[in-house]
């Protein structure tokens, strides 16, 4: 009776088990700390293809700490107005309105699109916009993006065709496997070209 | 009641009531199966459904940048600001690290004379000052809080022309503030300012009134004498300016010029235990023996005494210094420098030091007018008088008292008015600690609460507001912004008044002991507390004192001999008078004397009742009256126009209680083991006996090819002053564990200072060896994690994986060193002020977690970071660990030993290099350089 007892234990932790594995592996369940795929709301439906994909602003124009500092930051406000004081709506609804005052003789109205109307609230009411973080990595773990901007890894390596993305989305699981895939394969080939010595030592990233 | 463990499963089906005794479990109205299976049953269940519902997204976490980002401002990178120091009136300059708007760090300012780049223990400690929740907030009237205007208006209404005020200050080192105060003192017809430190050197400053007509403390230079002879001043340790005499006297104690430091003391003081000869001296023996010396180089016959001959035979060039606050000896002690040309080059006096500028006969003057209610409004600021003084003074009987302190102490709870001070970090002041050498202080943080700059108070209550930032940049237009940015102004020292010219004066005869029997009481600063102004501070209460090693108390010292004849050892509790203290056996010391540290019994320390974990087997941390340590201010005494820090004729009586101290080291031997080890001078030079070192086991696969991380400490030059430690503890989110897990030799400094005692009991010899994790090339904290939590990086760093480890403490069980520290607890950080001090670049370690020395890695990796960043390699200071940046005397060097051109790689193979238990084969990245001894002398 005891053995059936334990062949029972035995076989159902290891049902278990293969079953958390495989289903790991499917795209469908993810192992908690894995947010790969999140798309959160942000409080301004700013769009990355626009800006990024069809103006061809550059990332780190915006994202100016991604190579003096551990985090590359999401732009202050200040940045946003050195256009947006003068962009207030889509160039079709400004024309739109240019139009319309024409053939009814009056000065054009200021048109100010929904959206950008929440940065300007958030500007003049000295209230800092609250983004939604994404990529976001534990408490144990110290990411620096200098050395990875620096060695001339592009963004998109890690965080996908952002410039083709609506609302940003996370595209890589950001685990540890695989960002020590990534070290060992540039160990061996190189970025763009050139040789690098991306480290494996625990303490470069666990301090 | 008989015991409930199963025995075997068929015992379950008795596990019953227990006959009332235990009340109903509300789990039995839910389950019908009353037993513990049952329980974990059902509660088996809710834990695994509910980690499958635990299976979603961590809560969202929001990212909120500026709206307008100030210019140069990088979210994550650090920025310094130039200050100066207020732990202390000496005016270290300061660079003070500031991340996200707040200042987590302070270092030394290279480029400032006086700090010259290091910082003391109190400096590093004082960062905690501005996190401080129990600082006030704003002004209190009568003890309630209430605005800047009330308590204007109200003060303004009291003073009148002729109300009698008196400012009662501690040494002024700024010239805007001194300014402030002389333009607010104007106003009235009776009105003084008056000056006093409570480790007062007001006996030095008479002498020179009487030999050079000048009321100055010469600014000594121990980097200009060959030869030091020392009375009882603790130059090193506490007295006067210790981060710049440690950083001079260092510098001289290596052949060719190496200096020859004679010491006479009462007590074991650290710079008793870096001279080459040490002769225990009875306070009231001093002025007798200094008559000697004065006889002695009088006639230019030394008479055989190797002290005099030796100051004969450096005329010029030589230094005698005396600590005691007696004027009969200071006239003597100014005499004999004189005599042997000191002035002008050792002592100087042309640019006189203004680091204490006190004087206590004014002070006696001020209390015995308080007395005789001769005062009409009493300004306090900076110190604490119902603390600090032997007999406090009657407030009572003043009109208007008015505390500028920041936080509630002793005094500011009798003041009518409290108008608290910004904490110098919040500051914008000067300082001009020595003549001509003016150091400004900036803000790092705007003002945390509604306090006020004593000199805008003072400026609003003279009838004319000024901002200090106004007045301070009005006072050096000239060249302001590189001013700010260096932290220093360059400034012609005009002469004041007369140059200070010797005046001959014939000295006094010895004054015989009082009270020949019984003993004698000494009060001394302790490194950390000094004289109790820090005693808010836990960091400081946990730093073992340097003799001792004992942390959260105050102890009184006894000569082991003294012990002995009165049956004592360490922790029993003897009488003194009124006061209650343990014992602690101290070798070294002279038999009649008692030492007792200063700054404690403070009301700040009231803090303490519930720091440290808190658990079953928890002691306390503070004393039946609820604080740390016991007040011994009520032995001083302030006649014959000095403060006395010597009492003769004390009885100690014993009383039956026994307490354990907490100190981190009561081993005090090597176990025959060469530990910490010496070279005589002579023996210099010499090719070092090479180790004994068995073959080599391991393979060499394991090439270090890039850095080789290796750290040298030179232990001639290591003083013991512990500035390293609170550097270690600030830089690395070390906890403070409280009083009774200390005493369970839990501390969690990650280096600490070990001190050996050798010789004679009669010249007992002391050592420091500073002592981390020596980063072991063949670890054997390595080989038995079971989790991997600590491997070996390729740069020759031993690494300590937080998120990997499980406390099994295997590691610290197997390392030499005992330099691991275990985080027995969560230990608490409830209070959110003190945890902005938190460093982001280090990890704050949760309970079960093994940590230990890193060699600040994270700054290892700032610095290839950058270099990376602007494509040079890391030259050699680029990354300087917390211990190295901050030692005064130099003596910790840090960096790649595969860096042919480092300082390290140069010590690494320096003849008086060694490695700690190197026997091992263990491999440690730690080099220590011997300590340098005279040999020939060794008598007392």
């Amino acid at each position: 009776m005891m053995r059936s007892r334990i062949l029972t234990i035995v076989l159902g932790v290891a049902v278990l088990f293969s079953g958390m594995l495989l289903a790991s592996r499917s795209s469908m369940f993810r192992l908690p700390g894995n947010h790969q795929g999140y798309e959160p709301v942000q409080p301004i439906a700013y769009s990355h293809r626009l800006h990024a994909g069809e103006m061809q602003i550059q990332c780190q124009y915006c994202h100016f700490g991604a190579d003096k500092s551990r985090h590359a930051g999401i732009p202050p406000a200040s940045v946003c107005m050195n256009c947006h004081k003068f962009v207030t709506a889509p160039l079709g609804a400004v024309r739109a309105e240019d139009e319309l005052a024409g053939k009814e003789k009056r000065p054009p109205r200021p048109i100010v699109s929904t959206e950008l109307s929440k940065l300007f609230n958030a500007v003049e009411s000295s209230r800092p916009i609250a983004w939604t973080r994404i990529h976001s990595l534990p408490d144990f773990v110290y990411f620096d993006h200098r050395p990875h901007v620096n060695a001339g890894v592009a963004c998109q390596q890690c965080h996908g065709p952002v410039e083709t993305m609506e609302r940003v989305r996370q595209v890589a699981d950001l685990s540890m496997g695989w960002c020590v895939n990534c070290h060992r394969d540039a160990n061996r080939t190189g970025i763009m070209g050139k040789r690098v010595k991306a480290s494996t030592n625990c303490s470069t990233c666990h301090y | 009641m008989e015991n409930q463990y199963w025995r075997s499963l068929e015992e379950r089906e008795h596990f019953g009531d227990g006959g009332g005794e235990f009340q109903e479990s509300p789990l039995r109205q839910i389950e019908p199966d009353q037993s513990r299976r049952g329980f974990l049953k059902a509660a088996g269940f809710a834990f695994a459904g509910g980690s499958l519902i635990g299976c979603s997204r961590a809560p969202a976490e929001k990212a909120m940048p500026y709206l307008s980002q100030p210019e140069g401002l990088v979210a994550g990178r650090a920025q310094y600001y130039a200050s100066t120091c207020a732990g202390c009136s000496a005016g270290c300059g300061l660079l003070v690290k500031v991340h996200d708007g707040r200042p987590i760090k302070l270092e030394g300012n290279p480029e400032q004379a006086i700090g010259r780049g290091a910082t003391c223990a109190v400096g590093q400690a004082s960062i905690l000052g501005l996190y401080d929740s129990l600082r006030l907030r704003q002004p209190l009237a009568e003890g309630k809080p209430t605005s800047w205007t009330e308590v204007d208006a109200a003060i303004r209404s009291h003073l009148k022309r002729d109300t009698a005020v008196r400012y009662l200050s501690g040494t002024i080192t700024s010239p805007a503030k001194q300014a402030a105060i002389d333009r607010f003192l104007t106003q009235f017809h009776n009105a003084q300012h008056v000056m006093y430190d409570a480790l007062s050197a007001s006996a030095i400053l008479d002498a020179h009134q009487q030999t050079h007509d000048a009321r100055v403390l010469p600014h000594y230079r121990f980097d200009r004498a060959d030869v030091i002879v020392s009375f009882d001043a603790d130059f090193l340790g506490t007295w006067i300016s210790p981060v710049e005499f440690a950083h001079d006297y260092t510098s001289r104690r290596l052949p060719p010029d190496r200096s020859w430091h004679a010491q006479f003391e009462a007590r074991m003081s650290l710079t008793g235990t870096k001279a080459d000869r040490r002769m225990k001296i009875a306070p009231g023996e001093i002025q007798e023996r200094l008559l000697r010396l004065l006889r002695q180089v009088e006639s230019a016959n030394a008479g055989g005494d190797e002290v005099a001959e030796r100051l004969l035979r450096s005329r010029s060039r030589s230094l005698v210094l005396c600590g005691a606050n007696d004027v009969d000896a200071q006239v003597i002690v100014n005499q004999v420098n004189h005599l042997l040309g000191n002035y002008g080059n050792t002592l100087d006096i042309e640019r006189p030091s203004r680091q204490r500028r006190g004087n206590d006969r004014e002070l006696a003057k001020l209390l015995n007018e308080i007395k005789a209610g001769h005062v009409g409004a009493l300004f306090m600021d900076g110190v604490n008088p119902m603390a600090e003084l032997p007999e406090p003074p009657e407030l009572g009987r003043v009109g208007l008292v008015v505390s500028l302190a920041g936080s509630l102490d002793e005094t500011a709870e009798r003041a009518h008015y409290v108008c608290p001070d910004h904490h110098y970090l919040e500051s914008w002041s000067d300082a001009e600690p020595i003549a001509g050498l003016i150091s400004l202080t900036q803000p790092a943080i705007r003002p945390l609460g509604q306090t006020r700059a004593i000199i805008e108070s003072l400026s609003i209550w003279s009838g004319q507001p000024e901002r200090a930032y106004d007045l301070l940049r009005q006072k050096y237009a000239s060249n302001w912004e590189r001013s700010v940015q260096a932290g220093i102004v360059q400034v012609e020292v005009g002469q004041a008044g007369p140059p200070a010219k010797w005046r001959d004066g014939q000295p006094k005869p010895p004054t015989p002991p009082s009270d020949s029997s019984g003993h004698t009481l000494v009060l001394y600063p302790g490194v950390a507390m000094l004289d109790g102004r820090h005693a808010y501070n836990p960091w400081l209460h946990e730093l073992p004192d340097p003799i001792t090693k004992i942390t959260w108390d105050n102890c009184a010292s006894l000569s082991p001999a003294t012990a002995a004849s009165f049956g004592l050892t360490d922790g029993d509790v003897v009488r003194i008078e009124s006061m209650e203290l343990p014992v602690v056996v101290q070798p070294g010391q002279h038999d009649s004397v008692i030492a007792v540290a200063l700054g404690y019994g403070r009301k700040a320390s009231e803090r303490f009742a519930n720091i440290g974990p808190h658990w079953i087997d928890r002691g306390p941390t503070v004393n039946a009256k609820g604080h740390v340590g016991e007040n011994a201010a009520r032995f001083l005494s302030l006649d014959g126009g000095v403060l006395r820090y010597e009492r003769a004729g004390v009885h100690i009586a014993k009383t039956r209680r026994h307490i354990e101290l907490a100190a981190t080291q009561t081993h005090h031997t090597m176990e025959g083991r060469a530990i910490v080890q010496e070279v005589a001078l002579k023996e210099l030079g010499k090719p070092p006996e090479t180790a004994d070192v068995s073959e080599e086991l391991w393979p060499p696969d394991h090439p270090t090819t890039g850095h080789r991380w290796a750290m040298a400490i030179d232990l001639n030059a290591c003083t013991g002053c512990s500035a390293c430690v609170l550097a270690c503890q600030v830089e690395n989110n070390t906890p403070v564990v409280g009083r009774d897990e200390v005493r369970r030799r839990r501390e969690m400094h990650w280096i600490r200072i070990d001190r050996y005692y050798s010789g004679t009991p009669d010249d007992v010899e002391v050592a420091h060896q500073p002592m981390m994790c020596q980063q072991c090339e063949h670890a054997p904290c390595e080989t038995v994690c079971p989790t991997l939590a600590t491997v070996h990086s390729d740069e020759g760093l031993n690494q300590q994986i937080y998120n990997r480890c499980v406390g099994t403490r295997y590691c610290a069980n197997n390392c030499p060193y005992k330099t691991r520290r275990f985080n027995w607890f969560n230990y608490p950080r409830e209070d959110r002020l003190a945890n902005l001090v938190l460093n982001p670049d280090v990890t704050v370690r949760t309970r079960g977690v093994m940590e230990k020395c890193t060699f600040c890695v994270q700054r290892i990796q700032e610095a290839k970071i950058n270099s990376k960043h602007n494509g040079a390699p890391i030259q050699d200071g680029d990354t300087r660990t917390a211990c190295q940046q901050c030692c005064p005397a130099s003596a910790i060097v840090f960096g790649d030993l595969n860096d042919s051109k480092s300082r390290i790689a140069r010590l690494a193979k320096d003849g008086r290099q060694y490695r700690v238990l190197e026997e091992l084969n263990v491999g440690p990245s730690v080099h220590y350089l011997k300590i340098v001894r005279q040999e020939d002398q060794r008598n007392g």
